[in-house]
C-alpha cells in the first residue's frame, strides 16, 4: 500500500464518529493530565487501560495515543504560567517560559509552545507515515541477536540520559531487571523469586508497578510541596506572537523538530531527552546564549517542538519492531495485545486500517490540541488551581480501580501501594525511576533474545559481533557509555540535567 | 470433636453453599468471563481462542474477554487457570501442550492437567507443518535428514514453545530418522515466523495457519505435513510418511478447558455452544481457511484425547529425546 492510499484509508478510519470522539477525549484528557503536576500520561494510561478492553482496537489506540501526545501540550502551560513542570518533559520549558511570563509575555510563550508543538507534531506524523513502512521492511533483518543489541542500546540510553549519577541510574536499571525476573521462566517453566506465592508466578505486572511508581509516587511527592504550588499563576495577555517572535522562533522550531524526530526513534531516549537536547542545542548555537534562562522565546519553542516530535516518532519502534522504547509504548503494546494485535513488522500489512488510522488521528489530534490549548488556555489555568485535597484522593481511587481491574486481584493493589512508597523513596534519594521501569520491561525481553541467540548459535557468542546490524548497534552503545567518561559530555549532561531538575 | 449441633450447622452451610453454587450455574454468566489464551496474539491457538470467545459472547450475551498469558509453552496460562475459581468466569482455550503434554514434558509444572482441569471439548484439529526458510540447506525432508546426518547437531528447528506439538513432532522425526536435531523454543508462532522469514532460523515446525500465505508467496518452503493425508491448502507439500518415515501420523488439537470442579451445567452449556457453532458452514469455512478442521467431541471424550496425547509423548521422554525441564 503506498502512502497516498494509506493516508486515505487512515482518514476514513480516523474520521468515523467514535474514533474522532475518542481522539478528542484522549487529547482533552491528555492536556488535563499534562497541565496537572503530579499526574502524568503513564499513570493515566495505566488507569484507563482496562477500560479500553471493550473498545475496538483502533479506537482504543487512538485514544491512548491522544493522552500521551496531548500531555506534551498541557505540560507547557503549567511550566510557563507557574514555573512547575506539569509534565516531566516540560521541565526545560520552565526556564525561559516562566521568565517570559514574569515579563508579561505569558501569552506569547504559550503560543510559541503550542505552535512549535503543532508544527513538530505534523512533521513527526508525516515521518511515521514515510518511515514506518520502510523500517517494517527492514524489520525482518532483525533476528534475536539484533534485537538483543537494540535492547542493550535502549537500556544504556535510558541510564545515560536520566538525571542524577550514572551509578544510581545503573543500579536502578539492575533493580528493574531483577524485578523483571520475578515469575515463571519462559523457557523452562521454573518459578523464580516467587517465594512460594502464587501471586508472583505470573511476574510483576508492569502496569501495576508503573501506576505505583508514577501515579501514587507522584502524589506522595507532591504532598510535600503542596503549600508552594498556588503561589501564583501568571496572567495571560496577548496570545499572538509578534512578527519579531515569528522570526526568532522559526529556525528553533525546525531544529527542535529534527532533534525530536531522531531522538524519538531511539529506544530508551523518550521525550525528556529530546526536549533538553533541543534546548542545549539552541543555547549552543545562539549568538546570544546569555539571553537563555532570561526569557528567550527560542528556549520555549525548540524544546516544546522537540518533545512533541519525539512523542510521535517514539511510536515507530513499537509499531515496526514490536519493541517498546519507553514505558508508555509498553502500555500501548499491552492495549494492542489484549485485543489480539501483536505489534511488529506484520502489523502494517495485516492491520493497515489500524496503523494508518493511528497516523491520521495523530495529525487530527494535534490540530485539536492547537485549538484546545491556545484559545482555551484560561480554562486550563483554572484547572491548575484545583485543590489537591480533591484531586489526590481521586487519583488514589482511580489508580486502585484501574490496577484492580487488570487482573481482578487485590494483591495487585497492595503491590501498587508498595511501589508507590518505593517511588516516593526513589524521588527522595534522587534516583530517577525511568531506567527501572524500562529495565522491568526490556530485561525479560533481553533475556529471551539472549538465550535464543545462544541456542541457535550453539553457545557461540561471537554472533553478536559478526552480524553487521548487531555490531553497529553495540558499537553505538559502547560509544554512548564511553561518552559519559569524556569530561566535555559529562559537563553538558550535568548542566542539561541539572536544569531539568 | 464435632458435636451434633455443629454438624447440623455445617450441613446447613454446605447446603446453602451448594444451592448458591447451583444458583450461580443456572444464571451463568451474569458478568464478563475471562478466556485465557495460552499463546501470544496472532498464533493459531490464539486465533481459535478468539473465535471461541466471539461465539460464546454472541451466544450468552456477556463479554468473553481474551487474556493472553504467554510463556513456558502454555504452562503459565495453565497455572493461572488451575489457580482460578471454578465459577465459570475463567476458562482456557489452547493447543494441547498446557492441557496434556506439559504434564510429561515439564518437570516443574505447577499443576496436573488431568487433575486440576475440567475438560470441556476439543474444538479443532490440524496438521503440524515443517517449513524451511528461503536459504535453508534443505527443501525436502530427505534433504534435511541427509544434511543432519552430515552435520550432526547443526540443524536448528524452531518450535512455538518447549513441549508444544511442533517440538514433539520434531523430536519424533529425529527419533524415527535417527538424526540429532536442535530444538529452539519461541514464545508462540509470530516471532518464530518472523525469524524464519528473516532467515535467522532455517526450519520451523508449527501449526500451519500463519505459514500458509508465505508458502503461497514463495517466501518460505513447505517441507512436510505431519498428518497421514496431505493438506488441501498446500497440496504440493508431501507428508512426513510419504518422505520415508513410514506410518508417521500426528495431528495437533486445540481445546477448551475449565478449572477443576467446574459445574457440569456450565461445562455442558459451553460445550453445546461450541458444537452448535462448529456445525455452521461459516465456522467450517473459517477453520478450513486456517488449515484447520472443526473436530468437536464431548467433555468425556476429551479426557481420552488428553490421555492419548500423554501416552504418545511418554516414550520420547523415556528415550531422552524430549528432555523434561
Amino acid at each position: 500500500m503506498d502512502i497516498f492510499n494509506g493516508l486515505m484509508l487512515g482518514l476514513s478510519t480516523a474520521t468515523t464518529l467514535p474514533n474522532f470522539a475518542y481522539c478528542f477525549f484522549g487529547v482533552l484528557l491528555g492536556t488535563a493530565v499534562g497541565v496537572l503536576p503530579g499526574l502524568g500520561p503513564i499513570a493515566t494510561i495505566s488507569m484507563l487501560l482496562p477500560f479500553t478492553f471493550g473498545l475496538p482496537v483502533d479506537t482504543a489506540l487512538i485514544m491512548l495515543a491522544g493522552i500521551f501526545y496531548g500531555s506534551q501540550y498541557g505540560g507547557s502551560t503549567t511550566a510557563i504560567l507557574m514555573n512547575l513542570p506539569g509534565e516531566a518533559s516540560s521541565v526545560v520549558t520552565t526556564l525561559d517560559g516562566h521568565e517570559m511570563a514574569k515579563q508579561g509575555k505569558a501569552g506569547r510563550a504559550l503560543a510559541a509552545a503550542a505552535i512549535g508543538s503543532f508544527f513538530a507534531g505534523t512533521v513527526g506524523t508525516m515521518f511515521i507515515a514515510v518511515a514506518a513502512p520502510l523500517l517494517a521492511g527492514l524489520a525482518l533483518t532483525f533476528g534475536p541477536a539484533e534485537y538483543f543489541s537494540l535492547i542493550m542500546l535502549g537500556l544504556v540510553t535510558s541510564m545515560v540520559l536520566t538525571s542524577g549519577s550514572l551509578l544510581t541510574a545503573f543500579g536502578m536499571a539492575l533493580l528493574g531487571m531483577l524485578f523483571g525476573m520475578v515469575g515463571t521462566d519462559i523457557n523452562s517453566g521454573l518459578a523464580r523469586y516467587t517465594f512460594g506465592s502464587p501471586n508472583l508466578l505470573d511476574g510483576l505486572d508492569f502496569v501495576v508497578i508503573a501506576t505505583g511508581v508514577f501515579g501514587l509516587g507522584d502524589v506522595l511527592a507532591n504532598l510535600q510541596n503542596e503549600h508552594a504550588r498556588t503561589t501564583g499563576i501568571a496572567p495571560v495577555s496577548r496570545l499572538f506572537p509578534t512578527r519579531e517572535d515569528w522570526r526568532r522562533m522559526a529556525a528553533p522550531i525546525l531544529r527542535g523538530t529534527g532533534v525530536g524526530v531522531v531522538l524519538g526513534i531511539l529506544p530508551g531516549a523518550g521525550v525528556l531527552l529530546a526536549s533538553f537536547s533541543a534546548y542545549a542545542l539552541e543555547k549552543k548555537i545562539s549568538r546570544t546564549p546569555e539571553a537563555f534562562g532570561k526569557g528567550a522565546i527560542e528556549g520555549v519553542a525548540a524544546p516544546e517542538a522537540a518533545n512533541n516530535a519525539a512523542a510521535q516518532t517514539c511510536f515507530i519502534p513499537m509499531l515496526t519492531l514490536g519493541l517498546p522504547g519507553t514505558a508508555t509504548m509498553a502500555l500501548m503494546i499491552g492495549a494492542l495485545v489484549v485485543q489480539g494485535v501483536q505489534p511488529g513488522p506484520e502489523m502494517l500489512t495485516q492491520q493497515p486500517a489500524l496503523f494508518w488510522g493511528l497516523v491520521v488521528s495523530m495529525w487530527i489530534g494535534n490540530l485539536l490540541l492547537l485549538l484546545l490549548n491556545l484559545p482555551l488556555v484560561g480554562m486550563w489555568a483554572k484547572l491548575i488551581s484545583v485543590p489537591y485535597r480533591y484531586l489526590f484522593p481521586l487519583i488514589c481511587v482511580f489508580t486502585a480501580i484501574g490496577v484492580y481491574s487488570i487482573n481482578n486481584n487485590v494483591f495487585d493493589v497492595y503491590l501498587m501501594a508498595l511501589f508507590g512508597v518505593l517511588g516516593f523513596f526513589f524521588r527522595k534519594v534522587g534516583a530517577e525511576p525511568a531506567p527501572l521501569i524500562l529495565a522491568l520491561i526490556l530485561g525479560p525481553m533481553a533475556e529471551e533474545y539472549l538465550r535464543r541467540t545462544l541456542l541457535i548459535s550453539h553457545g557461540d557468542a561471537t554472533v553478536f559481533f559478526t552480524s553487521p546490524v548487531s555490531l553497529g548497534i553495540l558499537v553505538a552503545t559502547v560509544l554512548l557509555l564511553l561518552s559519559i567518561l569524556s569530561p566535555n559530555f559529562r559537563k553538558v549532561r550535568e548542566e542539561g540535567l541539572q536544569e531539568a531538575d | 470433636m464435632i458435636n451434633r449441633r455443629e454438624l447440623i450447622v455445617l450441613g446447613g452451610t454446605a447446603a446453602v453453599l451448594a444451592s448458591a453454587g447451583l444458583g450461580r450455574a443456572a444464571n451463568w454468566p451474569t458478568k464478563s468471563v475471562t478466556l485465557i489464551s495460552a499463546y501470544p496474539p496472532g498464533g493459531t491457538s490464539d486465533i481459535i481462542a478468539r473465535l471461541v470467545a466471539d461465539l460464546l459472547t454472541a451466544k450468552f450475551g456477556q463479554q468473553f474477554v481474551v487474556e493472553n498469558v504467554a510463556g513456558a509453552a502454555g504452562a503459565l496460562a495453565g497455572g493461572k487457570l488451575a489457580r482460578s475459581a471454578p465459577d465459570g468466569y475463567t476458562i482456557m482455550v489452547s493447543g494441547s501442550a498446557p492441557i496434556a503434554a506439559n504434564k510429561v514434558v515439564q518437570k516443574n509444572l505447577a499443576y496436573d492437567p488431568q487433575v486440576d482441569f475440567t475438560p470441556i471439548t476439543v474444538v479443532a484439529e490440524s496438521c503440524a507443518l515443517l517449513s524451511a526458510s528461503a536459504n535453508a540447506p534443505a527443501k525436502t525432508l530427505q534433504e534435511l535428514i541427509a544434511y543432519a546426518k552430515a552435520n550432526p547437531g547443526k540443524v536448528n528447528i524452531g518450535n512455538p514453545g518447549a513441549g508444544t506439538k511442533g517440538h514433539i513432532c520434531a523430536a519424533m522425526i529425529g527419533m524415527q530418522a535417527g538424526v540429532e536435531l536442535n530444538h529452539i523454543p519461541y514464545k508462540g508462532s509470530p516471532p518464530l515466523l518472523a525469524d524464519l522469514l528473516g532467515g535467522h532460523i532455517d526450519f520451523a515446525l508449527d501449526a500451519p495457519s500463519n505459514y500458509l500465505p508465505h508458502i503461497k508467496d514463495g517466501k518460505i518452503h513447505g517441507v512436510a505435513v505431519t498428518t497421514a493425508e496431505r493438506v488441501a491448502q498446500v497440496p504440493d507439500v508431501k507428508t512426513v510418511a510419504e518422505q520415508g518415515l513410514d506410518g508417521f501420523n500426528q495431528a495437533l488439537w486445540f481445546g477448551a478447558v475449565g478449572p477443576k470442579d467446574l459445574p457440569a451445567e456450565i461445562t455442558d452449556s459451553i460445550h453445546m455452544a461450541i458444537k452448535e457453532w462448529a456445525d455452521t458452514p461459516a465456522a467450517k469455512e473459517k477453520l478450513a481457511s486456517l488449515g484447520l478442521a472443526a473436530v468437536v467431541n464431548t467433555p468425556e471424550e476429551m479426557k481420552g484425547s488428553i490421555q492419548r496425547e500423554i501416552d504418545g509423548i511418554k516414550p520420547l521422554v523415556d528415550a531422552g529425546l524430549v528432555q523434561p525441564n
